[in-house]
């Protein structure tokens, strides 16, 4: 498949990356390896397995192969609001934040705004019971004390 | 001798009311695992490892280990009940438990579903409970080159399982070596990979890798595709016990289940998914009919249930003696214990007896408890099948978003998470595979500490990885494994 193409492509530059990283940390002499011998080495063995792979590959896509580009935005949409959480997390408070992140993943799966604000209070103060309280995880509080 | 007062001792350990409490959570919180599709038992102990930590070592071993097995048996209803796997190692019980399911059987697939799970899990604990102790007498006399020696061995193993291609597996392998030098150097003391990032100079967490890996990038990859309806079979309250003919033919095949799944359950990336596959293949092959299965034939259920149980047990044995883990699980675990102040390796049967034995114990306590939990509550599971994925989803976002902050109260470790999830992905859809990238990672550090002390003995001849027999050995063995398959084609 030719996107095996484009992941060794990919590989390949990450394993350059790797081993010249561990060229500047230094390999040290082979009977007493330095920081950067095992960076190095996992780089080049790394960049030679992706060329392989390259190589081998025929250029063409074999037609039937399974389309790369989802028909929804599904996928994105949850990716960008884990990290949106992640950003607020200790701006805002665990309880307001989780409030937001459920809301949205339930209304980007088109449920009714009383559904999704419902669950998404209970589901922030239920982890917040479970985790803060039950399991005595420390979760960060914003301003509003939670 | 010594393993019966062992057995005896850890008997008196994980028989203690808080460690059959722990056991039981673990087992439980296992089924659900497995019944539910599209959270595996690796990301589920990774969330959960987080919460162990106010625990006794002993009992969040044994909880986290429950986790593992229980899981083995939770996936078993979803493939019958719904065809649909619960968890990775019950693909095959698809073929013939739904058949059989759609024939009106399926009490009988789940029955046997159970009791093999039980045989095969009880058997293979046996064989650990003798195997473990001996074993790691044996590996006591090794020393650095034999470890790393083996450790490669192990490593050129798992590429050898791999169920794509050999060179992907092997460049996820050299992908997880770079992943496990991120961090501080601890020779040198250099910092590797970290750009200045606090969270990457205390080295890349295991948990959030996992989580990412495991955990977001399944979901992200759910979401692609449009919600359909399941259709789940009524689960049955009664004809749950097999019948004497469906013990004739299920006894042989789950005892060759139990004896395959505890030896590919060492080796590592062979585990419970290859145990379970190679199982089927086996009974096909053996059976006086093979166009029966997949068309129902209740070998085709008993067999892979027993292997995949089996292999979870064998899975301990490299852990418990070694040090090494065979699988993504195993290595969390391996993670869980060094937190808890605890040396997994040969020493750890003399160190802490009560964590070594504890835990080989609790497995026969938690098989028993398994036979009993799944029987009865089919129902109850087949009810939770019926939660949209819809609504489940963003839990387990949110459970992992937890998990992966309250390792150690970070947000960058979210974000490693977060990176991994997306990474996870995307090598699912370029057709990789995660497990031996997170091998490689755990092993590559002791690796690397293993190959550097050696040469330090031999003050830095490589003559020390010959000359010694066992560690030569091994050698010669990765060798030949990882030059096989590149000179095939493919």
């Amino acid at each position: 498949m030719a996107r095996d193409r484009v992941s060794g492509l990919a590989w390949l530059a990450v394993a350059l990356f790797a081993a010249a990283q561990g060229l500047s940390l230094g390999l040290g002499s082979l009977h007493r390896p330095g920081p950067g011998f095992f960076p190095f080495w996992g780089g080049v063995a790394l960049g030679l397995l992706s060329i392989l792979l390259v190589v081998r590959t025929p250029a063409r896509d074999t037609p039937g192969a399974p389309r790369l580009r989802p028909d929804t935005a599904r996928p994105f949409v949850a990716a960008g609001a884990i990290l949106g959480y992640l950003l607020l997390l200790e701006v805002l408070g665990f309880v307001p934040v989780t409030f937001l992140f459920l809301l949205l993943l339930f209304r980007l799966e088109r449920r009714g705004w009383a559904f999704s604000a419902v669950s998404a209070a209970a589901g922030a103060v239920g982890a917040y019971a479970l985790f803060q309280l039950w399991l005595k995880t420390q979760l960060p509080s914003g301003p509003l004390g939670f | 001798m010594e393993i019966f007062s062992g057995v005896l001792y850890g008997f008196q350990v994980a028989l203690q009311p808080i460690n059959l409490l722990y056991c039981f959570i673990g087992v439980f919180i296992g089924t659900l695992v497995g019944v539910l599709p599209g959270l595996g038992p690796a990301a589920a102990i990774a969330l959960l490892l987080p919460s162990t930590f106010a625990a006794s070592p002993v009992a969040a071993i044994i909880m986290l280990a429950g986790i593992y097995y229980g899981a083995m048996y939770g996936g078993s209803t979803t493939s019958i009940l719904v065809n649909i796997p619960g968890e990775a190692a019950s693909v095959v019980t698809c073929l013939d438990g739904y058949v059989m399911a759609r024939q009106g059987r399926a009490g009988a697939a789940l029955g046997i579903a159970a009791f093999g799970s039980f045989i095969a899990g009880t058997l293979s604990v046996i064989a650990l409970t003798f195997l473990a102790p001996f074993l790691a007498r044996v590996t006591l006399r090794f020393g650095p080159p034999e470890y790393f020696a083996l450790m490669a061995l192990g490593l050129t193993l798992l590429t050898f399982f791999a169920r794509e291609s050999t060179v992907k597996a092997l460049m996820m392998a050299a992908v997880g070596l770079l992943c496990g030098t991120v961090g501080q150097d601890t020779i040198s003391g250099r910092f590797r990979f970290a750009f200045g990032i606090r969270t990457l100079e205390d080295g890349l967490g295991l948990v959030p890798v996992i989580m990412g890996l495991f955990g977001i990038s399944e979901v992200l990859l759910n979401l692609e595709q449009r919600e359909q309806r399941r259709d789940i079979f009524a689960p049955p309250t009664t004809g749950l016990l097999p019948t004497r003919q469906d013990w004739r033919d299920s006894s042989v095949p789950i005892l060759r289940g139990s004896v395959l799944g505890f030896f590919l359950g060492i080796l590592p990336g062979a585990g419970a998914i290859i145990a379970s596959f190679a199982s089927y293949a086996v009974e096909k092959r053996a059976s006086r009919h093979p166009e029966r299965f997949g068309a129902g034939a209740i070998e085709g259920v008993a067999g892979p249930e027993a292997a995949n149980n089996a292999a979870a047990g064998g899975a301990f044995i490299p852990l418990l003696t070694l040090g090494i883990p065979a699988n993504a699980v195993m290595a969390i675990l391996l993670g869980a214990l060094m937190i808890h102040g605890l040396q997994p390796g040969p020493l750890l049967v003399k160190q802490a007896p009560d964590v070594f034995w504890g835990i080989i114990t609790s497995m026969y306590i938690g098989n028993a408890m398994l036979l009993v939990l799944n029987l009865p509550l089919i129902p109850m599971w087949a009810r939770l099948l019926r939660v949209p994925y819809s609504v489940m989803y963003p839990f387990i976002l949110l459970f992992c978003l937890i998990g992966a902050y309250s390792v150690t109260n970070n947000v960058g470790d979210g974000i490693v998470m977060w990176v991994f999830g997306i990474v996870g992905y995307l090598l699912k859809k370029f057709d990789y595979e995660g497990a031996p990238l997170i091998l490689a990672m755990v092993i590559g550090p002791m690796m690397e500490e293993a190959l550097r002390q050696s040469l330090i003995l031999s003050a830095g001849s490589f003559d020390i990885f010959v000359s010694r027999p066992i560690a030569a050995g091994f050698l010669a063995a990765a060798a030949v494994l990882l030059i096989l398959p590149l000179m095939r084609r493919r």
